[in-house]
This record gives C-alpha cells, structure tokens and sequence, in this order.
C-alpha cells in the first residue's frame, strides 16, 4: 500500500503539473484528491490495516494529502496570477482620454498676491489694518499735511463725492491712498505701532492699458522707539526677498510725498537680470516699486502721536502693479474686466 | 523738466567727457529722478558740413545728378536726386557708417558705400526728415546762413551737442530753486565738489535817460504779492533771437517767439524765476496789483477770454487788467512787432492764490509751475537784473530809462533750525558725525555749525526757506541725501516678539475665498465701485441710497454701488460669449448714503449662477451653495424665511432671507434674479441665480468653536418613505413634522427624491425620504421602529399625504 500511495502521489503531482489552466488543475484535484478521488479512495483501505501498518501508512499519508493540497493550491494561484495577466495583458485602455474634472474655482490674482503680503508682513508682527474708501478731505489730505491749494494733490486727481461738507473734515474724497488709514489707526492704537494697510484705491485718470482709475495698494507703517530708514531696508529686502523667493536688495533715492521727511523712493535689484541692466528695468538694473520715508511730525501729530517720544516710516506700494509684474500682465484693465478668460489661468 | 548740460555748465564745472548716464545716476540718488538722457551729438555721428564743388548730370537718370562735394579733409563724389542743390551750397553730408531715415520713413538705417545707377557714391546729401531735423520739403537743406567751414560736424554746427536730460517735475514738488538751471548748478555743485559760478545778486544798472520819469507801481493786494520789481526799457527793435538763444530755449523745449519774449523765457529757464514783458506804451498810467472784480473779462495770450472772479489777482494800470498775476498775460499790452518801450515785471505771487485762480481758470502755464512751489522773493531782482543783461546784449539798441521800482512786502528775516545730531542720526540709522553733517549741509550753503555739542544750529539760505525747509526733519533729509542712501546698511528691527493685533475680518475674507473658489468650483471677479444711472433703473435700485460721484470719468461711472449685482449682471452678460454656464463671485464694498456725513460702507460676497435656460429652478443650487458656505462658517442661530427686506432685482417668490434669530437683521439671501431685470440686461436666454452675504456681519458673529460629539456607541436603523401630497404643501414644513414625530429617536431625515409627472396626479408631488432612528443608549428593536413609523404615517396623513411605498 505504501508504494501505491507514494505512486499515486507521483501521478497525481505529475497531472497537477500537466494542469495548464483551472479547470484541468481542478480536474486533477477531483482524480486524486475528490471526495472519489484515487488516493481518497485508496485511503478507505486504512482501517483495514494491520496497527503496525497504520503506524507507518498513516504519517505517511497524512504528508502526502497535505504535500498535495499545498502544491495544488500554489499551482492554482500560480494559474490564477497567469490568467490575470494574460487578461491584463490583452486589454486596451487609452490613458490618453481625458480624466474626470474636478470643479475647483479660481481666486483672483489680486487675492491671491494680498493674501501672501498680508501673511509675510504677518509673520514679522505687522497687524493688518483697515479703513474707509469713501474718505474725509481731512484724512485723505489736510491731516497728511497736504493742505489745501498744495501742489502735491496734483499728484493725486481725486475723485469728490455726493455734496456733503463737514467743518472739520471738508468734502468726502474716494481715497486716492491708502495713507489716511495711518491716522485713523494712531487715533485707535496709539503708538508703538506695526500695521499693514492692503485697500482699494481710487484716481480721478483716464484709464490705459497702465492707467486706471481703481487699483490696489499696500500701506505699511511702522512707529517705535528708534526706527530709521536703516530699519525700513532691511524689513523690505526681506519682504521681498521672501515675496519673490529670491535674494533682492533695495536703494533708496530721494522722492517726496508731503506727509513723510525725509521722503524717498525705494527700487529693488531687478528680477530680471540681476542688476546688470535689461529692457524689463530699462537698462538702469533697478525696478521702481513704491514712495515711503520717515513718519512727517505734521502727520505723527494729527494720529496723536508724540514725535519726540515715537519715530517711524511709513511706505506705500501698488499692489495691482506687483500682481502685473508677478504674472507678466500687459494690460490693467484686465483685472476688473471680469473676463473669466483672464480669471481662470490663475 | 528738460535741462541742457550745456547751460548747467555756464555755473558749474562738469567734465566734457562725463558720462552723462551716469550723471543723471548720481543726479537720480541724491536729489531727484532723472527720468531720460538724450544725447543729441549721436544722433548725428558722422555727419558733416559739406560744400557742393560741382554738379555734374547722371549719364542714365535724368533725376539724378553727380556731385562733388567738399567735406573737410576730402571731397566726395555723391549722387544726389534733389532738385534744389546748388554749387556753393553747404549742406548736411551723412558719411558712410552714419545712421539715416530713408525718406523720412521707417527705422533708421546705416549707411554704406553705394553704387546709384552704375555710379559710386560715398555718402549722402540729406533731407531735414532724413536725419532728425524738421522736413525740408524743397529737398536738401540749405544749411548756407550757418557760414562754416565744410567739415565742420553737423552736430557742432546746428547747436546739437549738448545732452538733455528730463527730470521728474513731481520729484521737485517740493523744490522751487531747482525749477532752473543756476539752481540745478548750485546742487550738482554741492553733489560734486565743485565751485558754482555765481550770478550777481543784484548790479546797479546804468541808469539812462532820468527825466523819463518814475514808473509807478501800487500793491493794493500786499499779502498776496510779497515782491514786485519793474524796470521800464526803451529802443526796443522786436525780432528774431540771435542762434544761440533759439538753441539753448529750442533744447529745453520752449518755441522761441521774438527776442524780448525770448529773453524772459531764457531767465525763467536759467533762474527759475517767471518774468513778463508788457508793451509800455499799452500801458495807461501805472501798475496796480489788485484783485480782479466779480466778472471781470481778459483775453489772455493764448486767445482765449477769461472771466475772472473777486479774490483773483490781476496785474493791472489805471484803466483795465493787463495780466493775470503769476498766471498769464493779457493780449492787451502783448509786445509786438511795433513795441518800442517795455515794462519788465519780475514778481513774486502768493503760492496758493496763483494756484487756485489757475485751477479755477484751467489754465496751467510755465509761471503757475514755477509760483505754485513757493518762490524766493529775493529772487526777482536778480532775474530781472538778468534779463535787462540779456536784452541789452540781444537788442543793442535798447536803454535802460530809470532805476527799477522795487515793491517788497516780506520780511526778510534770517531763518535758523536747531538739529539735534542725535535724533538725525537715530532717524537716518547711521552714525554720522558733527563734523560730516555740517560739511554736507554747508556744500547745500547752509550755515551750519555746532554751537553746543550735538547740536547745530543750521541758518537757512533764502532760496530753500520759502517752504521747504523749516524744521530738523527737513534737514535730516539734506543730511542722509547727501550722505548717501546707498551708504545706510540694511538692518532689521530689533523688537519685541509680539503677535500683531489679529485682524479676523481679513482673515475670514480670505477663509471665504477659499470655500468659494475652491470648495464651491466659483470664480473670482473684481469691479469697479461705480456704475450709472441707467443700472440704477435696470436693476430697480432705490435712487436715493446711492452717492454720486461728482466728477466721473464716464457715464458708465456716475454712482457709488450700493449692491455688487449690477456690475456681476455685466460680467455675466460678458462671459455668456465665451461659456454657456458659470459661478461667478465677488467680495467687494457696498456705499449707503444714510444722510449722515460718512456713508455707510459694508462689505458684500455676491454670487451668481449661470446655467442653462432649460435648468429647473436653478434658486436650488444658488441655496445649496449659500448653506455649504454657511455651514463652513459655523454659523449659529439663523433662521431662513421668505424674503422680506427690500431686494428689488430679486424674484417676488424665489427668494429667501437668513436672519440672525437675536435681532431679526438680515445676513444673507438667496433668490432668482428678476424677470424684469434679467431682461433689462438681456439674459432672458439663462437661468440666473444669485446669494448675497453681508459679511461685516457674518465676520462681526466669529465662528463657533467646534466641539467632539462621542461616536454613536449603538446601530441605528435607516428607512425609505415615499408620499404623495399636494403640491402646495412646503417641503420644509414636511421635514420638520418628520423630525418632531420623535424628537429623541428620527436623528436624520432627508429629502432624496422629488417627482412630479407621469404616474403622478396633476396638482401632486411624489416625495422620497431616507429616514434614520437611532437611540443613543441601546439597540432598537423592531417594535420601536414600527412605532415611530406609525408616528411618521400619522404626521403625513394629518397634512393630506398618501404613502407610496415604505422600504
């Protein structure tokens, strides 16, 4: 009997071998294996054995159905893994068909660049604040020491309003910058003070592809013990070297604006070439960003601010030119013309 | 501004070989911007005088003809087309290698040995239009009154080497010395190290005849003309200036006129000072300074008339206005080809007078530039000095027929500024000492000088006292410009860490963005705050809420918007050319005119859907968008209803309001836009529905903090209920009724089917709700559910519905 079984354990491991697909496997399975099967029905014969025979017959035949059931189920999955592949491998599937769209929206540029200054100037602990478009000749003006019949509201065609007057305050103003926030916030906070003030502003101009009468700016405005031009370099090369992700320097010129003194223009190194000259920078290795200068005593005064106790600098950018510069935009107007074309690259 | 280096050198020494880029640089960084550097003599390199020797005809064109032409240190044959040359003629002669327009006409070329029609030509004999100067339609320029040697540079010979540089008139806002060229000298002076070459300030004229008489000045109005200096010249022969002052004005962009008006235009660019010639003998009596009458007329010199109102000052004699002061003159006492005698009126006006009648007038010129910035006084003597000077040279037939008459109302007091050392160089971050602060001041000529230690004691020249200078801060600016910015060294601040005052406002508009765009596929647009009358209309807004712009730019921009929805209805207009349907959204102000005296600004999120006409009641997805975006804000206690406050663009039925519970205010509302309004702006071809949020008040309610809620430790058991009832019947009060059948177990009821149609009766609606029972501390048995189904039946049939199906 031991050489039957150790012979039907020979065919029946040759005919799972042989087994091509499944459904031989699983005939094989049934031959040896099945309820009927050779080695099943050979196994019937144990009881009929002597004890000493059962003792060796029955080890044996125990390794031998588990031998089996181990090899049939390694060839099964063998076969398995076989017709998967030749199924995979005869299948077609263009990856090239367009995915399933998601339905994401755009925020607009102008957002977007806000939100990433409000967050730099954020991480070195200038609050954001915020005031009125809709302004007072006092606080857009005359408490910006820019008094009446100045010639430095040239510089800002103002757009007046409804025909209110108040005696203090005059006529109501679009704001033509965002620098009046600069008083209204002394007046609440006092000094010292770290305040951003990103806002819409507006100017009485003929609009052209550079010009409009409704852009954005980012006032900042900084009031301590012993700020100095030294300190508004060295906040707005990090500013901008964080803002552009690359190493940018700053120079100052002088430039006036009547509510600071000294008053100054700041340009940075030109992103472009580095400072050696380009036609982005027209060739002079600066970019033209924004007019800022230390706080004007005149103005220090209208927030209620004592100017021999507290000093500081005051600046002030164009945000939507950053936006046009940052995204190579050629033509302002883009940015209110709701045109989804435009909003949707963003 | 334009500044001729050329003039600047008269006062100062600047080397012929500077680079002048490089001076507009230094210019730039320490005084003000030099916007543009041209440099006149390159346009004309290699190019020169020539003499035409002989002209000789072209064997094979009959246009053309064979010149030889002298330029200097050869003679050059050149083939010439234009008729109009001459032998002895002296021309213009592009050399080859020089730049040329063809014709006139496009981008210029450089030129190269040529063969015309078989015949060699080394060069070009030149057109006006052909090398930057103005077109000569009769062909050649005929440059033979010039009288030079052939060779002579062209650039020489035409005044065309000198280098012009344009300064950025709003950077001297502030600086009424540098509105000419002694000024601008007397500070590259300063920048340079070098000496200034002064100007007398005032010199004893020669008197002439005595016995002409006094001329008779009177100042009615002394507050408003501080200085007035007259002078009175005979023997005047008007005609044209000599070469070099038509060049010298032509460069700096001043048309020359005759000699006399030349001559004070020529002051007011070298000294800064505004002067005006009358014709004398126009002139009845004497002048009066004065204020102009109510409705008083002048025809001024650029012929137009003026009516001028009371408090406007006029230059007048004892019979009518003759010039408006600081402003213009009249064309009554203009001199002319005929003028014989001239007044010569150096002034000083009020700065705020002169520009306000000019703005009044709208009228800019010149003199309004140079008053409005605050002239020194003492100015006026030695500009009129100066053009007597001129005028003497230019018309050798003038005298001088009296003194001057000199009317000064100002005090001439010397000015002092305290500094302390310490506070500037605290200011500027740089430690600059006692010693470099008075060396840069004194090279500005100031009078500077350290008194008591670290302090100087600073007198002010005249020319910047006016207005620019008055107090230590201004100084400090003279010190750190001349120290140089480029020297003070970036540094950060050394403060406390503090965190900044939060702004939650902000940072929830930005939080609101970014549900919208990106959790709600919306896109962002920016508009104007203005629109017109007509959105007005079409949108039946309420006039009397909105702010008028007084002085608008268009039509278009004529109101304060008091709503974001007219403008997107534009955008929505616009964009329907390009996408059938599409979300869009802005944050943005609104502006109510509450007659108080600032209007009431809020901030607004308005969203708009667009979709197809074909779309069923599209409010739905307007309303699911608001919920979503409220429900991420966190927003408690609100309650919706229809909608109640005045929204005139939206549909009388399909709109809802959300109202705070507390105080009844309304937060937010959602609708259909109006028939009528879509229809005023075409849009009757879509379905469009919109939400409008206040979101001062949704930031000014915070958000509420989110709280663990325990897992349900127990399943629940979910079921399906379809009904049918009328049509009439509210869906929310349904689901409300199912909710409260058992307020401790339904923990959830939702709407998931809504049928109207076939198998449906007429004036029905088939309804299906997923329901879910759950208890928080067991497992229900199936006994509770049948109970609280029973519940849900009995609700259903109180309000008339029938049950289709129950799963």
């Amino acid at each position: 009997m031991e050489k039957e079984l150790l012979k039907l354990e020979q065919d029946a491991t040759n005919a799972v071998e042989k087994a091509s697909d499944l459904n031989e496997l699983q005939a094989a399975e049934v031959k040896y294996l099945g309820r009927k099967g050779e080695i099943t029905l050979l196994l019937h014969q144990l009881k009929d054995l002597s004890p000493e025979e059962k003792r060796t017959i029955g080890p044996l035949s125990n390794r031998i159905k588990t031998d089996l059931a181990n090899y049939v189920n390694n060839k099964r999955q063998a076969l398995e893994a076989a017709e998967i592949e030749k199924k995979l491998s005869l299948e077609f599937f263009d990856i090239t068909a367009p995915g399933t769209k998601g339905h994401m929206g755009h925020i607009h540029p102008l957002s977007q660049v806000q939100f990433e200054v409000e967050n730099i100037f954020s991480s070195m602990g200038f609050a954001v604040a915020d005031g009125p478009e809709v302004e007072s000749e006092y606080y857009n003006f005359e408490g910006l020491n820019i008094p009446a019949d100045h010639p430095a509201r040239d510089m800002q065609d103002t757009f007046f309003v409804s025909d209110k007057h108040e005696k203090n305050h005059g006529r109501l103003v679009l704001r033509t910058h965002t620098s009046p926030v600069q008083i209204r916030s002394m007046e609440i906070h006092g000094a010292p003070l770290r305040i951003i003030i990103p806002g819409r502003v507006f100017r009485y101009e003929a609009t052209d592809a550079s010009h409009d009468s409704t852009f954005y700016q980012v006032e900042g405005l900084m009031i301590d013990r012993e700020i100095s031009l030294a300190h508004l370099k060295g906040v707005m090369a990090e500013f901008l070297t964080r803002l552009f992700h690359k190493e940018v320097t700053v120079r100052f010129r002088p430039g006036y604006f009547p509510f600071v003194e000294p008053g100054l223009e700041l340009d940075f190194s030109c992103l472009i070439c580095g400072g050696k000259g380009c036609s982005v920078c027209k060739h002079t290795g600066w970019v033209e960003f924004m007019g800022a200068g230390m706080v004007h005593p005149n103005v220090l005064k209208a927030g209620g601010i004592d100017g021999k106790k507290y000093q500081g600098w005051a600046f002030g950018f164009g945000l939507t030119r950053l936006v046009m510069m940052r995204y190579a935009i050629d033509d302002i107007r883009l940015l209110q013309s709701g045109d989804l074309r435009f909003i949707e690259q963003f | 501004m334009k500044i001729s280096l050329n003039w600047l050198r008269d006062f100062v020494d600047i080397p012929n070989n500077i680079d002048a880029k490089e001076f507009g640089r230094i210019f730039t960084v320490r005084t003000a911007e030099i916007e543009h550097v041209e440099d006149q003599g390159k346009l004309f390199s290699k190019m020169v005088i020539g003499k035409i020797k002989t002209i000789k005809p072209h064997p094979d064109a009959d246009k053309l003809r064979i010149t030889e032409t002298d330029v200097g240190n050869e003679t050059l044959q050149i083939v010439c087309g234009a008729p109009n040359i001459k032998e002895g003629m002296l021309v213009p002669v592009a050399l080859v290698g020089s730049r040329v327009r063809w014709h006139g006409e496009g981008e210029l070329v450089t030129l190269e040995k040529a063969k015309i029609r078989g015949i060699e030509s080394s060069g070009m004999i030149c057109a006006g239009e052909e090398i930057g100067l103005d077109p000569s339609p009769e062909g050649i320029v005929d440059l033979s009154p010039l009288n030079v040697k052939p060779g002579t540079p062209l650039a020489e010979a035409l005044g065309k080497n000198d280098t012009i540089l344009t300064l950025d008139n709003k950077s001297i806002t502030h600086r009424p010395d540098l509105w000419g060229h002694y000024g601008l000298a007397r500070e590259v002076a300063a920048i340079t190290g070098k000496k200034l070459n002064r100007l007398p300030e005032n010199t004893k004229l020669l008197a002439g005849n005595r016995g002409a008489g006094e001329l008779s000045i009177e100042v009615k109005e002394k507050k408003l003309c501080p200085r007035y200096v007259g002078i009175i010249m005979e023997g005047i022969t008007v005609g044209p200036s000599p070469e070099w002052i038509r060049q010298r004005l032509n460069n700096v962009g001043y048309r020359s006129i005759n000699n006399i008006v030349d001559a004070t235009n020529y002051v007011m660019a070298e000294l800064g000072q505004p002067l005006h010639a009358f014709d004398a003998d126009k002139i009845e009596g004497g002048i009066v300074v004065r204020s102009a009458q109510q409705g008083e007329e002048i025809a001024t010199l650029d012929g137009n008339k003026r009516k001028l109102s009371k408090g406007m000052l006029v230059i007048a004699d004892h019979k009518k206005a003759v010039a408006i002061a600081g402003v213009m003159g009249g064309a009554n006492s203009e001199v002319d080809s005929s003028t014989s005698r001239i007044l010569l009126e150096s002034a000083n006006f009020n700065p705020s007078s002169v520009r306000k009648t000019s703005v009044r007038l709208n009228l800019r010129s010149e003199a309004v530039q140079r008053f409005e910035k605050s002239l020194d006084p003492h100015l006026c003597e030695q500009a009129l000095d100066r053009v007597c000077e001129i005028i003497l040279q230019i018309c050798p037939t003038a005298k001088i027929m009296n003194q001057k008459k000199d009317v000064k109302n100002f005090a001439d007091k010397k000015m002092t500024v305290k500094v302390k050392l310490k506070r500037v160089q605290s200011k500027i971050g740089a430690e600059i000492p006692a010693s470099k602060a008075i060396e840069f001041l004194n090279a500005l000529e100031f009078k500077a000088s350290e008194k008591t230690k670290g302090t100087l004691e600073v007198e002010i020249p005249s020319f910047r006292a006016t207005k620019d200078i008055s107090i230590e801060d201004d100084l400090t600016e003279e010190i750190a410009r001349m120290y140089g910015y480029e020297n003070i060294a970036p540094r950060l601040p050394e403060l406390p860490i503090k965190l900044p005052l939060e702004n939650s406002e902000r940072k929830l508009k930005h939080f609101a963005r970014q549900i919208l765009s990106y959790g709600l596929g919306m896109n962002e647009v920016y508009n104007y705050s203005f629109y017109s009358q007509k959105d007005i209309n079409k949108c039946l807004l309420p006039a009397e809420l909105h702010i008028q712009v007084n002085n608008y730019l268009s039509e278009d921009q004529t109101h304060l918007r008091v709503s974001l929805m007219p403008n997107l209805l534009k955008n929505v207009a616009h964009n329907l050319k390009y996408s059938p349907e599409f979300r869009l959204y802005e944050v943005g102000r609104t502006y109510e005119d509450l007659q108080e005296y600032f209007p009431l600004e809020q901030k607004k999120i308005c969203g708009v859907v667009v979709k197809d006409k074909k779309t069923k009641d599209v409010f739905y997805e307007a309303k699911g968008l608001l919920e979503t975006f409220l429900g991420a804000f966190q927003t408690a206690g609100i309650e919706m209803k229809k909608g109640e406050s005045l929204c005139p663009y939206a549909h009388p039925n399909k709109y809802a309001g959300y109202y705070l519970k507390k105080d009844g205010s309304e937060l937010a509302r959602v609708f259909e836009v109006h028939p009528l309004v879509a229809k005023n702006y075409d849009l009757e071809n879509v379905k469009i529905a919109a939400f409008e949020i206040n979101f001062s008040l949704l930031a000014s309610l915070g958000q509420r903090e989110t709280k663990y809620k325990s897992l349900p430790k127990f399943p629940g058991i979910d079921f399906d209920i379809s009904v049918l009832v009328d049509d009439t019947i509210e869906i929310g009060g349904i689901e409300k009724a199912l909710r409260e059948s058992d307020r401790k177990l339904v923990k959830k009821v939702e709407l998931f089917d809504l049928y109207r149609g076939a198998n449906v009766p007429e004036g029905k609606k088939s309804l299906a709700f997923r329901i879910g029972l759950r208890a928080d501390d067991r497992t229900l048995t199936d006994a509770e559910m049948k109970e609280v189904q029973e519940k849900i039946f009995g609700e259903l049939a109180k309000m008339g519905g029938e049950i289709r199906g129950l799963k």
